[in-house]
């Protein structure tokens, strides 16, 4: 199917020939010649996964992970701080279990440049890293001026984003949590396609649960290019239950067919603008706090806008990424189409049927794992297998979940498993508890699995 | 809008107009969410009162009859046959078996996951949440289930190697307790044959071994407390890291040691 | 219930009748004060019919059906469609996430596989498969497996050393 892999193997395993002969004539050459090097730029939920289970399948491996920022930010779940249902402090991870279990060689420097001819990678401050292979995951790059009016100076100050966690995210908490009594809070989600498909309605979810508690007069708007998003049906339903949420109509059509729905006379403080009600943004004023959609203009305490995004600016900067800003892969082992060596993963890979999560991220990971130390070995890549089974929450006791597992199939990546991704409409209390606790297992269990 | 001051929300009456739910069923459907509000926070310990003898029979006494029958069908509905095994036998390592338990022990067990008397991990996080789903007369019922199944054997786990000499020491305490610790026989309260004893000492036998080593270090340490008077914890603490394990590998086997001392033996 | 004291002014634009039904709905009861709505003249909007237009090669993946590239009619996505076996450790990988790398867990709400017996797992899957085992996601995951794919799982979780109270364990005999 993939002739690309094979005829990269078949170059691989000549340098290792090579290598050998060379070993045979210069001994104290050999080892540094022969064993082979594999570069990771990122150390998100990708790379360091990359790192790890590289090592774990060929612990002779010289595995370099070469990340910009010493303690990672979980990005999966830290809506959870604007609730304050955690601390900035509990979304950091640290590499040191990649270094001290694995022997993932850290390297904490800012990439800077990617010679593909020499396979070489060059850093801020002047290193250079020889590679045999390169895995990129880049991540996601937020594009804040596409509204006029937002910029990452305006994110930073006044209006956050917070789709990649740090100083944003704790302003927005401050924000959120300081916000006055009966102020609106508007979030502005973003277009397809972008990372953590239900994360922005489980951040409005959730903030709509604490107000309830602590600002019950408060209003919380999500505007919405799109119609639709991934988990609306149940994650709907929840709202419904909690939030005295009233579904649009199409929604309620097709849900009360399966389930019952209630129909709020007195409707509560959350509500969603879709694109078909003009809900896609156009422009933020962050002077006068009012974002303007295409249905109108909303003055509000308190807006989020997640912009729309592309892969991480390392992507553009070596090349990786074609018109769409994402980066065009091999299905079968992620190998950048456009420069040879590279391996691209995560959010900034196109990926066909798999959402932009950490989930999948991981899995892609480990399928390029697998990949590079079978083509090294001079062995065809084999036949790959993902998933994307996560939780969200619609309140910290009403959990849901999309679950996904994928092989190639007719040259994409598609679903295999089933009609059904979600939690079933009619589910049992006890399922959606369930659901709920175990999305707080999972970010440790995930977290585990990547980094330690 | 302009001007408007006061905005009330507007009811838009539907084509097919869905009448308003009576308050009964609007209360019943949106059980869901009272729970949910009120239900503890996971990061908020609880602070439940623990048990006197007096309390603890008081507690027990004010269950329901328990009906095996229905508790079968919340072993399914509510996942506990998930952790804890289609018949009560626990299919990994870390959870206990529940199969032959005692009806009085398991449903003290619910209570104090349900009150917040037992949270020593995050098993017992989720024991809590599932607890707190329980009506009184579901604890009864699936206390009475697991009652009803036989004592679980051979379950697989691994055991920790111990000597013939530990296993002489555990059988010794099982049967005569050690008078100079003032520990009394283990047999006293959990039975001759660790089947469980009076009110609600738990049946021992067949236990999960890593799962009863856990407990009693956890009743050494405090990470437990949930035992009226303070009786499993006294007696923990006088017990050696040897002896425990030893105990663990005795009553992992349902003959009460005599195999397992067979086999140390070999 | 309160009688309306703002009726919606008829209009032929849908845009400003769904919006302002919405914001005044959210913008109810009390606290209006200090906020004010200027509604656009839509005729002047910018609304494409493409308003969620995505870039050419990629969505959200978000139709619950799932797309299953080439498959006749509605059939719903399963194994079949690529019956190229994938090996052991791929397939079992995918667990790590919830289930600990290499299956191994410690304390946790998510069964550990590691050093289950084979026969376990595989039954335990099917009946997840087949919706006779309640389940959150499980059933949803165990139906991208076939029967030949969850024996080689089980083989492999079944040969790794299971953790004992978050350490590896003795080999001890059972």
């Amino acid at each position: 199917m993939n002739t690309e892999p094979s005829l990269l193997s078949r170059r691989d395993w000549m340098s290792s020939a090579l290598g050998l002969l060379a070993a045979a004539a210069a001994p104290s050459l050999a080892f540094a010649q022969t064993r082979a090097r594999i570069v990771v730029v990122g150390g998100g939920v990708g790379g360091a996964t990359t790192a790890k289970y590289l090592k774990l399948f060929d612990p002779s491996l010289d595995v370099t992970l070469i990340e910009r920022a010493p303690v990672y930010l979980r990005p999966y779940g830290s809506s959870e701080v604007l609730n304050g249902h955690i601390s900035m402090r509990d979304l950091e991870v640290r590499y040191d279990t990649l270094r001290d279990r694995y022997g993932v060689r850290v390297v904490i420097d800012t990439v800077t440049a990617l010679d593909a001819t020499a396979r070489e990678v060059r850093t801020a401050s002047g290193q250079r890293f020889g590679y045999d292979r390169l895995v990129v995951s880049p991540g996601i790059e937020l594009m804040y001026d596409a509204y006029d009016g937002y910029s990452e100076a305006v994110a930073r100050s006044r209006v956050p984003c917070a789709w990649i966690p740090g100083e944003q995210t704790a302003l927005l908490a401050r924000q959120l949590q300081g916000m006055r009594p009966g102020g609106t809070f508007v979030l502005a989600a973003p277009p397809n396609p972008y990372r953590c498909p239900p994360g922005p309605y489980e951040r409005a979810a959730l903030m709509t649960e604490w107000f309830q508690r602590h600002n019950p007069t408060a209003k919380v708007i999500i505007v919405d290019p799109k119609d639709s998003f991934v988990t609306d049906e149940t994650m709907m339903l929840g709202w419904n239950r909690l939030y005295r949420f009233n579904l649009p109509e199409d929604y309620e059509k097709k849900i009360a067919a399966k389930v019952e729905v209630l129909r709020h006379a007195s409707p509560g403080m959350l509500s969603w603008v879709r694109g078909k009600e003009g809900g896609r943004t156009l422009r933020i004023d962050a002077r006068r706090m009012t974002i303007e959609i295409e249905g109108g203009v909303i003055r509000a305490d308190v807006i989020n806008v997640i912009a729309p995004m592309r892969a991480g600016r390392l992507a553009a900067t070596m090349n990786l990424a074609d018109s769409s800003g994402f980066c065009p892969v091999e299905r079968r082992t992620f190998a950048s189409t456009r420069v040879p060596h590279v391996h691209v993963i995560g959010d900034a890979s196109i990926a066909d049927a798999m959402p932009k999560s950490g989930f999948s991220a991981n899995t892609q990971a480990k399928v390029v794992a697998r990949a590079i130390v079978e083509e090294l070995a001079g062995r065809p890549a084999p036949e790959p297998l993902w998933e994307n089974t996560c939780y969200a929450l619609a309140g910290s006791d009403y959990g849901l979940f999309v679950a996904d597992v994928f092989k190639i199939v007719d040259g994409k990546i598609a679903r295999i498993n089933g009609a059904s991704r979600y939690l079933p409409l009619d589910a049992s209390p006890a399922q959606i508890r369930l659901c709920a606790r175990y999305q707080q297992a999972w970010l440790r269990t995930f977290t585990q699995d990547c980094f330690a | 809008m302009k001007g408007a001051t006061m905005i009330c929300p507007v009811f838009i009456p539907r084509r097919s107009a869905r009448r308003v739910r009576p308050l009964a069923v609007l209360a019943a459907t949106l059980a869901l969410a009272a729970v949910s509000t009120h239900a503890s926070d996971a990061h908020t310990p609880p602070t439940a009162q623990p048990w006197t003898p007096a309390t603890l029979r008081q507690a027990l006494a004010a269950l329901p009859p328990g009906d095996a029958a229905r508790g079968r069908t919340v072993h399914e509905t509510m996942f506990c046959a998930s952790c804890h095994g289609e018949r009560g036998q626990a299919p990994t390592l870390n959870w206990p078996h529940l199969a032959g338990q005692k009806a009085a022990y398991t449903a003290k067990m619910l209570l104090d996951y349900r009150d917040g008397r037992r949270l020593e991990n995050h098993g017992a996080l989720l024991m809590r949440d599932l607890a707190q789903m329980l009506t009184p007369q579901q604890m009864a019922d699936v206390a009475a289930f697991y009652a009803q199944q036989p004592l679980p054997r051979d379950d697989g786990t691994p055991r920790a190697a111990v000597s013939a000499e530990a296993l002489r020491q555990a059988e010794r305490l099982v049967r005569h307790g050690d008078p100079a610790r003032l520990i009394t026989p283990c047999a006293s309260c959990h039975g001759a044959r660790g089947e469980g004893g009076t009110r609600e000492a738990g049946a021992l036998a067949g236990q999960n071994p890593l799962y009863l080593r856990r407990t009693l270090l956890d009743f050494q340490s405090g990470r437990r407390h949930n035992d009226a008077v303070k009786g499993m914890s006294t007696f923990a603490q006088r017990l050696t890291r040897t002896e425990i394990e030893a105990l663990a590998v005795y009553y992992a086997d349902p003959s009460a040691g005599r195999h397992a001392l067979r086999q140390a033996a070999r | 219930m309160r009688t309306p004291s703002v009726a919606i002014p008829p209009s032929a634009a849908g845009y400003r009748r769904a919006l302002a039904w919405v914001l005044t709905a959210a913008l109810g009861a009390a606290g209006a004060v200090g906020l004010t709505v200027q509604e656009r003249a839509l005729a002047q909007a910018r609304v494409q019919a493409t308003a969620q237009a995505t870039p050419q090669a990629q969505t959200n993946a978000g139709t619950p059906a799932g797309p299953a590239a080439g498959s006749a009619g509605t059939a719903p996505p399963s194994p079949a469609l690529n019956p190229n076996p994938v090996p052991a450790s791929v397939m079992a990988h995918t667990c790590a996430a919830c289930h600990g790398t290499n299956g191994q867990l410690g304390d946790e709400a998510f069964k550990p596989l590691a050093g289950m017996p084979v026969q376990q797992f595989v039954r335990t899957m099917i009946d997840f498969r087949e919706g006779r085992r309640p389940a959150t996601l499980m059933g949803h995951v165990a139906k991208g497996f076939t029967d030949a794919d969850l024996q080689a799982m089980g083989e492999f979780f079944a040969a790794v050393a299971p953790l004992v109270d978050g350490t590896a364990t003795h080999k001890a005999t059972p």
